[in-house]
C-alpha cells in the first residue's frame, strides 16, 4: 500500500492497513489507539509537527493518552511548513489551500493518493449514495485537467469516475461557470431521464440560480437526483442564507430539499462531513463524521465544549497519515446528536468595533 | 433640584453656546457613575459588548469627562473661530463676515461601534442646530443620553433621534439618507458603500472605516514613567476591540533591554493592568481567531521563528517577531511585538501591508517628529501617548476629520 518511491518505513504501510481497515469496516474502530498511534508516527518522521508537540509537552516518550489531547496545528501552519512525514518532493499528491486567509497557500501533501480514494469513496457511499444509485455527475468544480492542486476537483474526479455513469461535465473554468453547457446537458438528462448528482460550492450556486433566473429556465430532475454544496462564500461580495438557497434551488431545479446534501472538507483534511440523514429536513442540519474522523469543540483555552456550546472545531482525521492528524480551524460550530452543527466563521456578526481584521484587509 | 425648562421650540432658537451650555451639563450628569440612566446603560453596554464593567466605567468616564464647555467651545472655535459663528454672520479673523450655518438634517450610523462613539459627532451636529437620527447598537446609550438632553432643554426633543441600526435592511433608511446633508457612518467597507448608495449626490458622506492602531517604543524609552503599564493599558481595554486599541508595537532593537525582555515585562504588566481592567467574555469567533493567531505563532516559535508571551489572567498574548511579509495578526488580545532598527523599518512595514493607521502611541510627546514617518506611512490621524491611546479629547479630529465642519455650510456676507 505505501508507493516505495517515498522511501517510507514498514510501519508506514501497517499503520495505512490499519487505517484501511477502519474505513472498509467502519466499525470496531479504536479511535484513541489509531490516532495516537498515527500522532506517534508523525513526530518521528515530521520535523516541524514534533518541535510543535514538544512545545506543548509531547514526544515519542510522553504520548497523549486520548484523541483529544492530541497538538493539533493550526490550519494555517500549512503555510508555514512542509508538514509531511515524507519527503515533500516525492508526494503522490500536493493539494493547495485556495487562501482562506491573507497571505500564501497552504500545501498539503499525501504520500498516497490510496487512502484519500477510499476515504472521500467511504464517506460519499455513506452520504450521497446509501441507495447505490450510478449518476450522471455534472460539476461547478475545479477540473482537475486544468487545477491537478484542487483536493475538490480530486475528489469529484474519483467519486464521478469511480461512481458515475460515464457522462460526467465539469463546468467551472478559471472562474467562469459555463451555464449554457450546463443548461443544454442538464436538459439532455432530464430528457433521457437519468439522475443526476449536481456538485458546487455554495457561491457557484448562486450563481447558477442568478444564470437560471435571467434566462427564465427551471428544471424538473429526474426522481433519484441529488446536489451536493460544498460551502465557499467566502472571499465573495453575495452571501446568501443557505436556507434560502436551498429552498431556491429545490424549486428551480425541481427537486425535494432533502436531496440537498452539504458537504464540508478542507484541503488539509483528507476526509468529510455531510448532512446526517436525519437531519435534512430539519430547521439545523447536524454535520455527521465517518468513524475514522473524529470532531472537536474546542474552547479559547483548549478544552472541549460540552454539546450545545459553541467554539471552533478541531478536526481528528485519521486518513492524514502522512500529514498532520489533528488541525485546529477558525471555524465554529457546536456538539450536537452524534455529530457538529456547523456555524461558519462569523456567527453572530460579533462586535469587534471599528478595528481592522484580516478580512477587511483581504478585501482591500 | 428641578430646572426650569425653556419653550419647547428649536436648537435654531437657541445660541450654540447655549447648545454647548446643555451638553456640557447633562454629559456632567452621566459622569456620575451613580446617574441612574447611566447605571443601566452601563448594564445594557455589558450585555452587548461582554466587556467588563470597569472597562465600561472607564470608557464612559472618559466620554462624557471630555464633553466638557471648555474642550467642545475651543474644538469649534479652532474650526469656524468663535461660537457665534453658528448663530449669525460675525467677523473672521481676516475681516471677512461669514456665517457657519448648520445643515438641516444629519444622520449617524454607528454600525459596528463599541461604546458611544456615534455620540462625540452626533453632538456636534446638534450644536450646528442640525436635526440628527443616530442609529446605533441596541444598548439605547445615546438615546439614554438625549432623554438628558431634553431634560436639559426641551429644544432637543425635535432635533436627537437615536434608533436602532438593523444592518441597513430598515427601508426607512432610505428616506432617512435620502433627506439627509451630511451622513456620518461608522462601518465596515460594506456598510459605507450600502450608505453611499443611499445618499443623494448633493450629500456629504463622513465614512470612517475600519483601521488599527500601532505603537513604537524608542530603544531609550524604559525609562519612561509606567511605561509598560501605559501600552499594557492601550492594549487591553475593549479586548483589543476598537481603531484606537493597540492593535501591533515597534519596539527598537540595541538597547539595554533586549525585545525578548521587553516583551517579558510588558507580559507581566498586562497581568497587572487585568486587575483594573479584567478581560470580558470574547465571543466564539474573536476567541477562535485569538486561539489560531496564538498557536499559529507558538508553531513558528516552536520552530525557530519568533517567541510567544502569554499572560494568561489578561487572557492577552504577546507575538515576538512575527513575520514581516504578512499583515501582523489582527485577532483579540494579541499584540504583535516587531523589533525594529529605526523608525524608516516600522514605516516600511506599515506601507508594504497597507495598514490604515488610526493613532500611533509613542513613549514621550516630545519626539513626535522623530516618529512621524511612521504615523505618516499609515496615515494616522492622531500622535499619542502610550496610555491615552483610547482617550482622544472632544476636539480629536477623529479619522483626520473635522468636528463640526461637516455639519456647516458656509455663507459669506460681502459688506
Amino acid at each position: 500500500m505505501v508507493d516505495p518511491r517515498m522511501g517510507e518505513p514498514e510501519e508506514a504501510a501497517a499503520l495505512d492497513a490499519r487505517i484501511l481497515a477502519a474505513i472498509e469496516t467502519s466499525a470496531g474502530v479504536d479511535f484513541d489507539a489509531l490516532a495516537r498511534d498515527i500522532f506517534a508516527y508523525q513526530i518521528r518522521y515530521s520535523e516541524p509537527y514534533a518541535a510543535y508537540a514538544r512545545s506543548k509537552g509531547y514526544d515519542a516518550g510522553h504520548l497523549p493518552a486520548r484523541a483529544a489531547d492530541i497538538p493539533a496545528v493550526p490550519a494555517a501552519a500549512f503555510k508555514e511548513a512542509a508538514l509531511a512525514t515524507f519527503d515533500p518532493a516525492l508526494a503522490a499528491a500536493v493539494f493547495e489551500t485556495s487562501g482562506t486567509t491573507v497571505g500564501a497557500s497552504g500545501r498539503h501533501y499525501l504520500a498516497t493518493t490510496a487512502l484519500y480514494t477510499a476515504s472521500l469513496l467511504a464517506g460519499f457511499d455513506r452520504a450521497m449514495l446509501a441507495d447505490g444509485a450510478t449518476l450522471r455527475y455534472l460539476l461547478f468544480v475545479p477540473d482537475p485537467r486544468e487545477r491537478p492542486h484542487s483536493s475538490l476537483g480530486f475528489m469529484m474526479a474519483r467519486v464521478s469516475e469511480l461512481r458515475g455513469d460515464g457522462n460526467t461535465g465539469w463546468y467551472l473554468h478559471g472562474d467562469a461557470l459555463d451555464l449554457d453547457g450546463f443548461m443544454r446537458d442538464l436538459a439532455r438528462a432530464c430528457a433521457a431521464g437519468i439522475a443526476v448528482c449536481i456538485a458546487a460550492t455554495a457561491f457557484a450556486f448562486v450563481a447558477l440560480l442568478d444564470g437560471l433566473a435571467e434566462r427564465d429556465r427551471r428544471f424538473a430532475l429526474p426522481t433519484g437526483s441529488r446536489i451536493m454544496e460544498t460551502g465557499g462564500f467566502k472571499g465573495r461580495s453575495r452571501v446568501v442564507e443557505r436556507a434560502d438557497l436551498y429552498s431556491t434551488l429545490s424549486e428551480r431545479l425541481g427537486l425535494p430539499e432533502s436531496s440537498i446534501v452539504a458537504e464540508y472538507g478542507m484541503t488539509e483534511l483528507c476526509s468529510q462531513y455531510y448532512d446526517s440523514a436525519a437531519s435534512r429536513t430539519a430547521a439545523r442540519r447536524v454535520k455527521f463524521a465517518p468513524p475514522w474522523l473524529r470532531p472537536i469543540v474546542i474552547s479559547l483555552d483548549g478544552k472541549e465544549c460540552p454539546p450545545g456550546i459553541v467554539g471552533a472545531i478541531r478536526h481528528i482525521d485519521c486518513v492524514n497519515r502522512s500529514s498532520v492528524v489533528a488541525i485546529d480551524t477558525e471555524d465554529l460550530g457546536y456538539a450536537s446528536g452524534g455529530g457538529i452543527v456547523l456555524l461558519g466563521r462569523d456567527a453572530g456578526a460579533e462586535l469587534r468595533g471599528c478595528s481592522l481584521d484580516a478580512e477587511d484587509l483581504a478585501r482591500r | 433640584m428641578l430646572k426650569t425648562l425653556p419653550a419647547a421650540n428649536t436648537l435654531r432658537d437657541r445660541s450654540a453656546r447655549a447648545i454647548v451650555g446643555a451638553i456640557a451639563d447633562a454629559a456632567e450628569r452621566w459622569h456620575d457613575a451613580d446617574f441612574p440612566p447611566r447605571v443601566r446603560a452601563q448594564a445594557a453596554i455589558e450585555a452587548r459588548t461582554g466587556y467588563s464593567i470597569p472597562v465600561i466605567e472607564y470608557a464612559l468616564d472618559r466620554l462624557f469627562g471630555s464633553l466638557t464647555a471648555r474642550a467642545l467651545s475651543a474644538a469649534i472655535e479652532a474650526e469656524v473661530g468663535s461660537l457665534d459663528a453658528l448663530d449669525a454672520p460675525v467677523a473672521q479673523r481676516d475681516g471677512r463676515f461669514a456665517y457657519a450655518r448648520g445643515v438641516e438634517r444629519a444622520v449617524i450610523v454607528g454600525s459596528d461601534t463599541t461604546i458611544g462613539v456615534a455620540l462625540v459627532p452626533a453632538l456636534y451636529a446638534l450644536i450646528a442646530k442640525a436635526r440628527v437620527v443616530v442609529k446605533d447598537r441596541d444598548d439605547r446609550l445615546i438615546g439614554a443620553f438625549f432623554e438628558t438632553l431634553v431634560q436639559e432643554d426641551m429644544a432637543f426633543a425635535e432635533h436627537a433621534v437615536a434608533e436602532v441600526w438593523h444592518g441597513g435592511n430598515d427601508p426607512r433608511e432610505a428616506r432617512l439618507f435620502a433627506g439627509a446633508q451630511t451622513i456620518v457612518v461608522f462601518g465596515d467597507d460594506a456598510t459605507i458603500e450600502a450608505v453611499r448608495l443611499g445618499a443623494s449626490t448633493a450629500t456629504r458622506v463622513i465614512a470612517f472605516g475600519h483601521r488599527a492602531s500601532a505603537g513604537y517604543v524608542r530603544r531609550d524609552d524604559l525609562a519612561v514613567p509606567d511605561l509598560m503599564d501605559r501600552i499594557a493599558r492601550d492594549a487591553l481595554l475593549y479586548d483589543g476591540s476598537g481603531c484606537m486599541s493597540l492593535h501591533l508595537l515597534f519596539v527598537e532593537s540595541g538597547g539595554d533591554v533586549s525585545v525578548s525582555d521587553f516583551a517579558q515585562l510588558l507580559g507581566a504588566a498586562l497581568e497587572r493592568v487585568a486587575i483594573e481592567f479584567p478581560p470580558g467574555m470574547l465571543a466564539a469567533g474573536r476567541a477562535a481567531s485569538h486561539a489560531a493567531a496564538r498557536d499559529l505563532a507558538a508553531f513558528r516559535a516552536a520552530s525557530g521563528h519568533g517567541t510567544v508571551v502569554t499572560a494568561p489572567a489578561a487572557r492577552a498574548t504577546l507575538i515576538v517577531d512575527p513575520p514581516r511579509t504578512a499583515p501582523p495578526p489582527l485577532a483579540a488580545r494579541i499584540v504583535p511585538v516587531f523589533p525594529v532598527a529605526t523608525p524608516a523599518e516600522a514605516a516600511e512595514y506599515l506601507r508594504a501591508q497597507h495598514l490604515p493607521l488610526e493613532a500611533l502611541a509613542i513613549a514621550d510627546a516630545g519626539h513626535y517628529s522623530s516618529l512621524s514617518e511612521v504615523a505618516l506611512a499609515g496615515g494616522a490621524a492622531r500622535i499619542t501617548r502610550f496610555g491615552e491611546m483610547q482617550a482622544p479629547p472632544a476636539g480629536a479630529h477623529h479619522g483626520g476629520e473635522p468636528c463640526i465642519m461637516h455639519f456647516i455650510r458656509w455663507m459669506d456676507v460681502e459688506r
